[in-house]
């Protein structure tokens, strides 16, 4: 039986139990493969992270049948890398494990080192030279916890400012409001190169959208709720509900973040929301910002195919009672 | 009241101020108290004209008996009480100090002798320095462990200083008892011992503020390493000479006398003792490094006890000759290696269980408690003061160690920089650790 010390009150509870021991047994698996399948001397190189973890927990697990698409974060991504002229080498979960960042957060130390020194010496024998996340806290987690010396480890949003990105001017003139939450990895948890400017720029860049900003922002911002996956509990659904109501009272039509983990957390309300349509309080969509650049450019954004759609699984979307609570 | 109170803070919660502070540049409106100039001065100063005056008017209306004639024929063991042993100690010490006589411009003979020198370094080299302390140390930080000059050269110092300066007060005494130990040697035990303790302080002071002290634990065991082979050289030129007294220019390799072959191996056990050290300090990773240390002292402190053995028994006469030259410069060749091995543990040792002088600088301004998404959500948060603060008192903070998002709003509005995820992080690693190894290998929460 586990005893806490009482100060800290009850211990932590993990709610995606299932999604987090799959990751940790990758971390088991600690013999570098002999034939890594890029060459030596990449110069760039994406790293997408655990969001096809997410689509699977977030849409098929009992939890929740939500409709966030996480793996369109990559697909934006590479067209958005494409478009500002980068043939990135893509660090695929076949051959790298989880960043860590959760199991660190949660305490799992042991696994945690086990996947750092692993994703080190892989990253190192492909000869890396710039690292390229989508993720804040992948971004967090390569540039402070990780040692990685003489890999320039870059937020996309970074390099697509850097790069300069330019997007097409828009089909129809309409004016769109735009807010950006602020991940907490990527800004304030930086000492170094924090990520402020680049993506209220990129968003700059898109012309018929307005930035607003939320009633907390930059290095004040208020977190979505849930960090490092523990603790699903009205507390912090509160929390991540009072976040999506300062956007609603703003009357945004886009509320973009830059970190998987508040798009999951924003989208699990969002849908929660969807149950009650007669209560239909968040009139925005929740979107990456790399899947809200991707949009503007030309050409089709490759999304999930369309015989997932989560509502069609969902057996309590439908011959749900009215005004059940 | 206590719809009052809830309104209060209801009011706070939602019409928080908004904090425009970012991370930036270096703060430097960090440094609260009261400066010690001129506020305490004065006070002090008048304190001690209300003492000096009290004990003027003692001295002047009660004179005390003076006691019975010493007897000429007891010669008596002079030393003053223990406090003013470093005074007499370097009364002692100043005849290594040249002494000049000349006249100045009025006619006076003025004779600088060792007495005189012996009052300056009473004086001016210890009691100035002291009192000129706060004014060279203009740093208002007060704890120890952030104020590493300070705790280096104004404690750790002068501690060893007057210490040694006390120990050779009685060196007549400690000549008798040891007679192999050479008055030279005690005289620069005055010196030396207490710089390396100062830097030795120095860095684990720093280091103790998690500072990675790489180049002062090379610099440091670096010029230790140089100064062992330095003095080995000039210990090998003065063996001959140690013997029968000729010159040692003249007598340089020339003949071998039983004191070489021990000299030898004694030399050759530190210097590849310090080399060692070196060589760990410069090329190894910290962990890797910290167990070559560890070995090589214990084999060290095994071959010392080996040699020492083997030579006593078998040849008294070598061993003693080699003691004698060796106690001349036994600074260097005891004080060093040890001080090197010192210096490379309090260098690289983990900071661990000293995080909290990190959270100590909390002064409960309360910014925390203001900012923190989870005390508004909390119910056990609601009357919580603060964060930092109360983590440090163990007292019920309002967020448990689980509870917290780390999203690190309280680190961002901190005046004082404190890094509360840091925190949360080590110890998350640490509970999750200790409940790992109690429950057989598994973690919470599984």
């Amino acid at each position: 039986m586990i005893t806490l010390d009482p100060e800290y009150g009850p211990a932590r509870t993990i709610p995606h139990p299932v999604m987090f021991r799959v990751l940790d047994s990758e971390a088991d698996e600690t013999a570098v493969p002999k034939d890594l399948p890029v060459g030596k001397g990449a110069e760039w190189a994406y790293y997408p992270g655990c969001i096809d973890y997410y689509d699977q927990e977030m849409q098929f697990s009992h939890l929740n049948y939500g409709d966030t698409d996480h793996g369109i974060i990559f697909d934006s991504s590479i067209k958005l890398l494409k478009a500002v002229g980068l043939e990135p080498v893509i660090l695929d979960r076949s051959f790298m494990k989880c960043c860590g960042h959760d199991q660190l957060w949660q305490g799992k130390l042991d696994v945690f080192q086990r996947m750092r020194d692993y994703n080190t010496s892989v990253i190192h024998r492909l000869g890396i030279k710039n690292l390229v996340t989508s993720c804040a806290e992948g971004y967090r987690t390569f540039k402070l916890d990780y040692r990685l010396d003489g890999v320039n480890v870059r937020h996309i949003t970074q390099v697509l400012y850097e790069r300069g990105l330019r997007l097409p001017p828009p089909k129809d003139g309409k004016t769109i409001r735009v807010t950006y939450q602020d991940p907490c990895r990527s800004c304030r948890q930086m000492p170094v190169d924090p990520i402020y400017e680049e993506p209220r720029e990129l968003i700059r860049r898109v012309e018929n959208a307005e930035l607003v900003e939320l009633k907390t922002f930059r290095a004040d911002a208020q977190c979505c709720g849930v960090a490092q996956m523990m603790y699903c509990n009205d507390k912090t659904k509160g929390l991540t509900a009072s976040r999506m109501l300062e956007a609603k009272e703003l009357d945004v039509d886009y509320l973009l973040t830059a970190c998987p983990k508040c798009l999951t957390h924003f989208g699990c309300l969002h849908h929660e929301n969807r149950w009650k349509p007669e209560e239909e309080r968040y009139r925005y969509r929740v979107v990456d910002i790399t899947h809200f650049l991707a949009e503007r450019l030309e050409g089709e954004t490759v999304g999930r195919s369309p015989s997932v759609i989560p509502q069609a699984q969902d057996p309590r979307a439908k011959g749900r009672p009215q005004g059940a609570e | 009241m206590t719809l009052r109170m809830q309104s209060v803070k209801e009011g706070v919660y939602e019409e928080r101020p908004g904090f425009p502070t970012q991370y930036g540049p270096e703060r430097s409106d960090h440094q609260p108290g009261v400066p010690f100039w001129p506020h305490e001065v004065y006070r002090d100063l008048v304190i001690i004209f209300v003492l000096m005056a009290i004990l003027l008017f003692l001295s002047a209306a009660y004179t005390p008996e003076v006691g019975p004639p010493a007897n000429p024929a007891i010669q008596p063991f002079i030393v003053p009480d223990w406090y003013l042993l470093f005074s007499w100690g370097l009364l002692k010490l100043a005849d290594v100090l040249p002494t000049i006589v000349f006249t100045d411009p009025l006619g006076n003979l003025i004779n600088m002798d060792a007495a005189f020198w012996g009052n300056m370094l009473t004086f001016p080299l210890v009691l100035l320095p002291l009192l000129l302390l706060p004014f060279i140390d203009r740093g208002r930080e007060t704890r120890p462990a952030k104020a590493a000059f300070r705790t280096a050269f104004g404690v750790a110092f002068f501690l060893g200083f007057l210490f040694f300066a006390s120990l050779y007060a009685t060196n007549d005494r400690i000549l008798e008892s040891w007679p192999f130990i050479a008055d030279d040697a005690l005289k620069w035990m005055v010196i030396v011992p207490p710089v390396l303790i100062f830097f030795a302080t120095y860095v684990g002071v720093r280091r103790l503020g998690f500072r990675d002290m790489y180049w002062w634990n090379l610099l440091t065991i670096g010029a230790a390493f140089a100064l062992v082979l330095l003095m080995t050289l000039w210990a090998f030129a003065l063996v001959p000479w140690s013997i029968d007294g000729m010159d040692p220019i003249s007598r340089l390799g020339t003949s071998l006398n039983p004191g070489t072959l021990p000299l030898t191996t004694f030399m050759l056990i530190v210097i590849i003792f310090s080399a060692l050290l070196f060589y760990a300090t410069a090329m190894l990773k910290e962990k890797k490094a910290k167990e070559v240390v560890l070995a090589s002292s214990v084999i060290v402190f095994f071959a010392v006890v080996v040699f020492a053995k083997l030579f006593a028994d078998s040849n008294f006469p070598a061993t003693y000759a080699t003691l004698k030259t060796l106690m001349l410069y036994s600074n260097f060749f005891i004080a060093l290696p040890l001080f090197s091995l010192i210096t490379f543990y309090l260098g690289t040792r983990t900071p661990y269980s000293t995080y909290e002088y990190l959270l100590n600088e909390c002064y409960q301004c309360g910014k925390c408690h203001t900012v923190c998404p989870v005390t508004k959500v909390e119910d056990d948060a609601l009357g919580g003061l603060n964060l930092v603060y109360n983590t440090f008192k163990k007292q019920h903070d309002g967020v448990p160690l689980w509870t917290c998002l780390a999203c690190d709003a309280c680190s961002a509005v901190c005046p004082l920089d404190i890094k509360y995820s840091d925190y949360i992080l080590e110890e998350r690693s640490k509970v999750a650790t200790q409940g790992a190894a109690a429950n057989g290998g598994r973690r919470y929460g599984e």
